[in-house]
């Protein structure tokens, strides 16, 4: 947080610098990044992703956020005045998958190129998509908790927000590595809505129901951190797997009281959006879709996640896109 | 309202409109317990209780400030982004410098000058309520997201988290900080001057203002108070949380408020007990526990929300209208 001014005043001086540079210069493409909100660590990352892939090419990143988080009416008033600036490209997240639809064509018909990143949009011409797949994601995470509890025992899921898209993928993925361990048994299934003090409140009410519960399935790391809450505050244990990768949950894999989070790699959906959209500028080629194999980080491997997002630096385009 | 021990045939004559209030609502809340202990077998156990009413206490710290702002007439729509705000700035004061105290007197300080502000604004300029604190709650998010920018601040001091997770004699702190301030408050309220002329602002501003009440002064300390809640509830929620982010105040102004609104304190100020706020806050938090306990998607919890704060409110209106007042 304290470094935080400083990336400001870099990407200011970068912003600065390239106008100073004017449409003169060979490089220095503009490229709009829209995110969902200031709010959830995650986008932080994946906008310093995209800080650092334009810095290595050479481009210039502007970011678009919504004051008001995942606002629907403030993202396409966003849409509307790049529209106007015309960036050389765009890399896009919607707030929305299907409500900002209408935006992207708005985007299209301007001509400018848009590279779709993290949630995939319902309409609209993409470049390409980069993201991970929530689905795989749930899938090995809930896989890797279940071995460790040797295939037996008792867990329960908190939810995300129903009917998000997010959610039901992970939700799907949790389900389907249930399938495969038909010895362990689902005690319960209830959506926290990806909040902290929803998880605690939400698991310290199931503890009360149920007195054995052996692993928790949290679809963010938020809520899987709301539930080592509760399970500390009531002096029982279980392992607790999340998703996201957050540099929390990475903390406490390091103390011990995490078994692992699903990588959702915000900074590699940075970095790799930001360099498809360049590389579209300069012609070079760039796959249809960039789908980064579901990982899963434990005590074993957490190393490069603890490394702090505004330290790191973009993999080269070829080792990025093999996932 | 006088009327009321007039009238001879009517059950419990000797009872007040707030009083009967409250007894509805204590009726409501033993019928919802005991519906619950006969379908959920783990919901009437000592572990249980406990954790219901450590759920509701953080409600209730929250809310409670609230009531004395609608009491007087008024609205604090900005609570929510105030705790977000104090717990952030609270959890990296604590960070920082390592000092618990430090960070306690910057939650509760920042809490209780957004509280000042706010009744400034509606004192001094005039601004309605409802624009002045929801003007304040984007101003709120506005900086904190700008100082937060994302990341999360985790990790604090076990003497300080006793305050949100701590026992005492076997019962969570937060539940000892709710009956304070629920004793505090009501001596306040009921038993003193001040929260006479309180009650007598929210009734009537003018015929408070005529017969000598400082209404300003008093309307600007139930701001005040409501923003010292805030600040001192986010400690507890932080303490509780181990952790600040942003959002974190996103969802809690309108379960206060429902919370207010289920105890049966009027919108129109006047009317409604801290008593009542707590059995508010019972309510909302006994219906999310029996909820999870019965596999109940807990979705639904929004929707019965909705009921029961409409139902409440129109029972107390058919209670006024009957005994006409």
């Amino acid at each position: 947080m304290n470094i935080k001014p400083t990336q400001r005043a870099v990407a200011f001086f970068i912003a600065a610098s390239a106008a100073s540079f004017g449409a003169a210069a060979q490089s220095g493409e503009k490229i709009a990044v829209f995110t969902k909100n200031q709010t959830n660590p995650f986008f932080q990352v994946v906008r310093l992703g995209a800080d650092s892939a334009a810095k290595q090419m050479g481009a210039v990143v502007t970011h678009y956020v919504p004051t008001k988080p995942d606002s629907i009416p403030e993202q396409l008033s966003q849409i509307d005045d790049v529209v106007i600036k015309k960036p050389n490209a765009i890399v896009f997240t919607p707030v929305d998958y299907k409500a900002m639809g209408a935006g992207v064509l708005k985007m299209n018909a301007a001509g400018i190129p848009v590279v779709n990143i993290t949630d995939r949009s319902e309409a609209g011409k993409f470049v390409t998509f980069v993201g991970a797949s929530d689905y795989e994601l749930g899938l090995v995470t809930a896989r890797h908790l279940l071995k460790t509890l040797g295939g037996k025992g008792n867990v329960v899921i908190l939810d995300g927000v129903k009917g998000s898209i997010v959610s039901g993928d992970r939700n799907r993925g949790f389900t389907d590595a249930l399938k495969e361990y038909p010895q362990v048994k689902l005690l319960a299934a209830q959506p926290g809505n990806f909040q902290r003090l929803q998880g605690l409140q939400v698991m310290e009410n199931l503890m009360q129901t149920h007195p054995q519960i052996d692993g928790v399935l949290a679809a963010n790391d938020a809520m899987a951190a709301g539930a080592i809450e509760a399970l500390e505050g009531a002096n029982r244990k279980a392992l607790v797997v999340g998703i996201n990768g957050t540099k929390e949950a990475v903390d406490a894999i390091k103390a011990g009281k995490m078994l692992a989070t699903g990588d959702y790699n915000g900074f590699l959906q940075g970095c790799v959006g930001t360099m498809a959209a360049i590389r579209e500028l300069r012609k070079l080629p760039v796959p249809k879709e960039v789908v980064f194999k579901a990982s899963v980080i434990d005590k074993t491997n957490y190393q490069p996640a603890d490394i702090p997002a505004d330290k790191r630096v973009c993999p080269k385009w070829e080792d990025a896109i093999k996932g | 309202m006088n009327t009321l021990a007039q009238k001879p045939g009517l059950a419990l004559p000797h009872l007040s409109p707030e009083q009967r209030a409250v007894l509805l609502r204590l009726a409501v809340l033993g019928l919802l317990g005991l519906a619950l202990s006969l379908a959920a077998p783990a919901f009437l156990t000592t572990g249980n209780l406990l954790n219901v009413l450590r759920q509701a206490s953080l409600m209730f710290l929250l809310a409670s400030g609230l009531t004395l702002v609608i009491l007087c007439g008024g609205l604090d729509l900005s609570i929510g982004a105030n705790v977000a705000l104090s717990a952030c700035l609270a959890a990296t004061a604590i960070k920082g410098t390592g000092s618990i105290v430090l960070g306690c007197a910057v939650g509760a300080g920042c809490g209780l000058c957004i509280g000042l502000l706010n009744g400034l604004m509606v004192t001094a300029l005039r601004i309605p309520p409802f624009i002045a604190t929801y003007g304040m709650l984007w101003i709120l998010h506005g900086v904190t997201y700008w100082y937060m920018n994302g990341e999360t601040v985790h990790g604090f001091p076990p003497e300080f988290r006793m305050l949100g997770s701590g026992y005492l004699a076997a019962v969570p702190v937060p539940v000892y900080l709710m009956l304070g301030v629920l004793l505090a408050g009501t001596v306040l309220t009921q038993y003193t001057t001040w929260g006479q002329e309180i009650y007598a602002t929210g009734a009537n501003t003018e015929a408070a203002a005529l017969s000598g009440v400082p209404v300003h002064a008093r309307r600007l300390a139930v701001y005040a108070l409501s923003g010292l809640m805030a600040g001192l509830a986010s400690l507890v929620f932080l303490a509780r949380l181990n952790s600040a982010e942003g959002d974190m105040g996103e969802s809690l102004t309108l379960q206060a408020i429902a919370a207010v609104l289920i105890g049966g304190t009027s919108l129109f100020g006047g009317t409604g007990t801290l008593v009542g706020t707590l059995i508010g806050a019972l309510i909302l938090t006994v219906v999310l526990n029996g909820m999870n306990q019965l596999g109940i998607s807990a979705n639904w919890q929004p929707f019965i929300t909705g009921v029961i704060v409409i139902l409440s409110v129109l029972s107390d209106a058919l209670t006024r209208k009957r005994h006409g007042s």
